[in-house]
């Protein structure tokens, strides 16, 4: 395969790729867009998504798009028992103190997986139809899972858009106080935030799987908790859509750079995700350090 | 229909109010005066539950509600208009009112107070799309005391509604203060501007240092020794 072929094909699975990149980040947005918390424990849930497309895949044949709403249930109940268990007491706490605590969680949800599922590299495969581009296949799994983030990103978007709920979350993000004497209960938000942002975690989770080759284990979160935060630096940090926007971004830089760093002799380009996850976020904090797509409006 | 008594409050270690007792009657406007750093705005938030009460009680028709949340006393008739407004910038005039309306108490007289509002301010209903982050200051301070009539309260705290305003539009702000009154609603006013709030008012307080230093009827007010040398320059 020639190189253009290559880098084409390589740009259209960075588009496939972003869209998941751009979910996980959704979350990740939400949360510290609402509350104000940078929640390092993302790739945890993420992790837990994953377990439970491979789980339910396993044992029951459910196909991971259908994993998708049950993903979507569990992370909402992880979330709400999070918030009150443990975020609730740090609201206005300082950052040091958040930053450790969902730290701990991460490092929690690890290991209690690690004890449950134990540390091998597990795997499924789903069947599905491949599509010829004419340069490459791509696998419809893959299809399914952009339409999946597009769908649940366009939903949630109507969700703030248009629902008293929605409104609310909007509202505390742009006035608090002003929330607050409106007769908004905004610890509820709060809590309401949470979940939901874990909740979209927890369900990209479920779509990663569709693009890891070497499978799942416990500790697979990390590198997706550091490309959601160059993600959501890029889209502009408090802003899911923005964040959603960045991802496909991200997803095209990743891949489109794995084709150029492969004209390097003896340089292994799938070794370098972290390197190109750090160069970028080094970038965009030169040119423009409130991100690039960053506006204050959620 | 307002009664504080032995208010004392603050933030984190540093004490604001020192045991203040505040009455309001049905149907009044209230004001506070004080100089700045009096712990006028830390009353109303603490009034509110904004800032926790730590010692004293808050009652609002003979309930005790000092240390309920602030969307509850919303709930139940109270609600504040912020210092500096606090509105929500990017949406729209009408997304702000129909916020103000978010209790269950407002939701149910949704309509009817829109139509209050519309009435008292006809420009909102002209600019009901706009953004109000491109507002004027006088126009957001209307959006502000028009949110606080859509959550239906039987009692509004005003801080200083007056600032950073146009002579022309503060007149017109107290004129709307008054026309609130009218409309049976009981107001609780904290004012820099004493002239203008001592005019409209039935009954006027004194802080100091966190002390009631002097109430009374906004004559015996006006009439002390106290507030002519401190205030009114005569």
């Amino acid at each position: 395969m020639g190189f253009w072929e290559q880098l084409a094909s390589n740009l259209v699975f960075g588009i496939l790729l972003g869209s998941v990149y751009g979910l996980a980040t959704m979350g990740l947005s939400l949360i510290f867009g609402v509350l104000r918390i940078v929640n390092v424990g993302h790739g945890a849930f993420l992790m837990i998504g994953a377990y439970a497309a491979f789980w339910l895949f396993t044992l029951f044949g459910l196909s991971p798009i259908a994993s998708i709403f049950m993903a979507l249930a569990v992370g909402l109940a992880l979330g709400f028992i999070t918030f009150y268990s443990v975020i609730k007491r740090l609201i206005g706490a300082p950052e040091l103190s958040t930053l450790l605590a969902t730290f701990g969680i991460g490092l929690f949800i690890e290991e209690l997986a690690k004890l449950v599922w134990g540390p091998d590299y597990r795997g499924y495969s789903w069947d599905t139809p491949y599509i010829s581009l004419g340069i490459s296949a791509i696998s419809f799994s893959k299809i399914y899972a952009l339409l999946a983030s597009i769908v649940i990103a366009f939903l949630l978007f109507m969700w703030f858009k248009k629902t008293k709920l929605g409104m609310a979350v909007r509202a505390v993000v742009e006035d608090k106080e002003g929330a607050m004497v409106c007769g908004i209960d905004v610890t509820r938000i709060y809590a309401l935030s949470f979940a939901l942002g874990i909740a979209l975690t927890v369900a990209s989770g479920v779509l990663i799987t569709l693009f890891v080759p070497v499978g799942i284990n416990p500790y697979m979160g990390g590198e997706y908790t550091l490309k959601a935060f160059v993600i959501a630096v890029l889209g502009g940090l408090t802003s899911p859509w923005g964040a959603f926007y960045a991802g496909f971004i991200f997803g095209l830089l990743e891949n489109g750079s794995y084709t150029l760093l492969g004209l390097i002799p003896d340089v292994e380009p799938f070794s370098l995700t972290r390197f190109i996850a750090f160069t970028t976020l080094l970038i965009i904090l030169l040119i423009k350090p409130t991100g690039l797509l960053g506006g204050e409006e959620m | 229909m307002l009664k504080v008594t032995g208010l004392e409050s603050g933030y984190g270690t540093m004490q604001v109010l020192w045991g203040v007792d505040v009455e309001v009657e049905k149907g009044t406007i209230t004001t506070i005066l004080g100089p700045n750093g009096a712990g006028k705005t830390t009353l109303l938030k603490s009034i509110m539950g904004i800032v926790s009460p730590w010692k004293g009680k808050v009652e609002f028709n003979g309930e005790d509600v000092t240390y309920l949340p602030p969307h509850r006393k919303v709930e139940k008739g109270m609600t504040l208009v912020l210092e500096g407004r606090h509105l929500f910038p990017y949406m729209s005039v009408e997304e702000n009112l129909r916020l103000g309306a978010y209790t269950k108490r407002a939701e149910e007289k949704i309509e009817e107070s829109l139509e209050l509002v519309y009435q008292l301010f006809p420009v909102l209903e002209e600019r009901a799309k706009q953004k109000v982050g491109t507002m004027s200051g006088g126009e957001q301070q209307m959006v502000a005391i028009a949110r606080a009539i859509m959550a239906s309260p039987e009692i509004v705290l005003m801080d200083e509604p007056s600032q950073g305003l146009a002579p022309k539009i503060v007149a017109e702000v107290f004129d709307t203060i008054l026309k609130l009154k009218e409309e049976g609603l009981t107001i609780l006013l904290v004012e820099q501007n004493v002239y203008a709030s001592l005019e409209i008012s039935d009954y006027g307080y004194v802080l100091h240092e966190g002390m009631v230093a002097l109430k009374g009827t906004v004559d015996e007010i006006i009439e002390s020794e106290e507030v002519r040398k401190a205030y009114v320059g005569v």
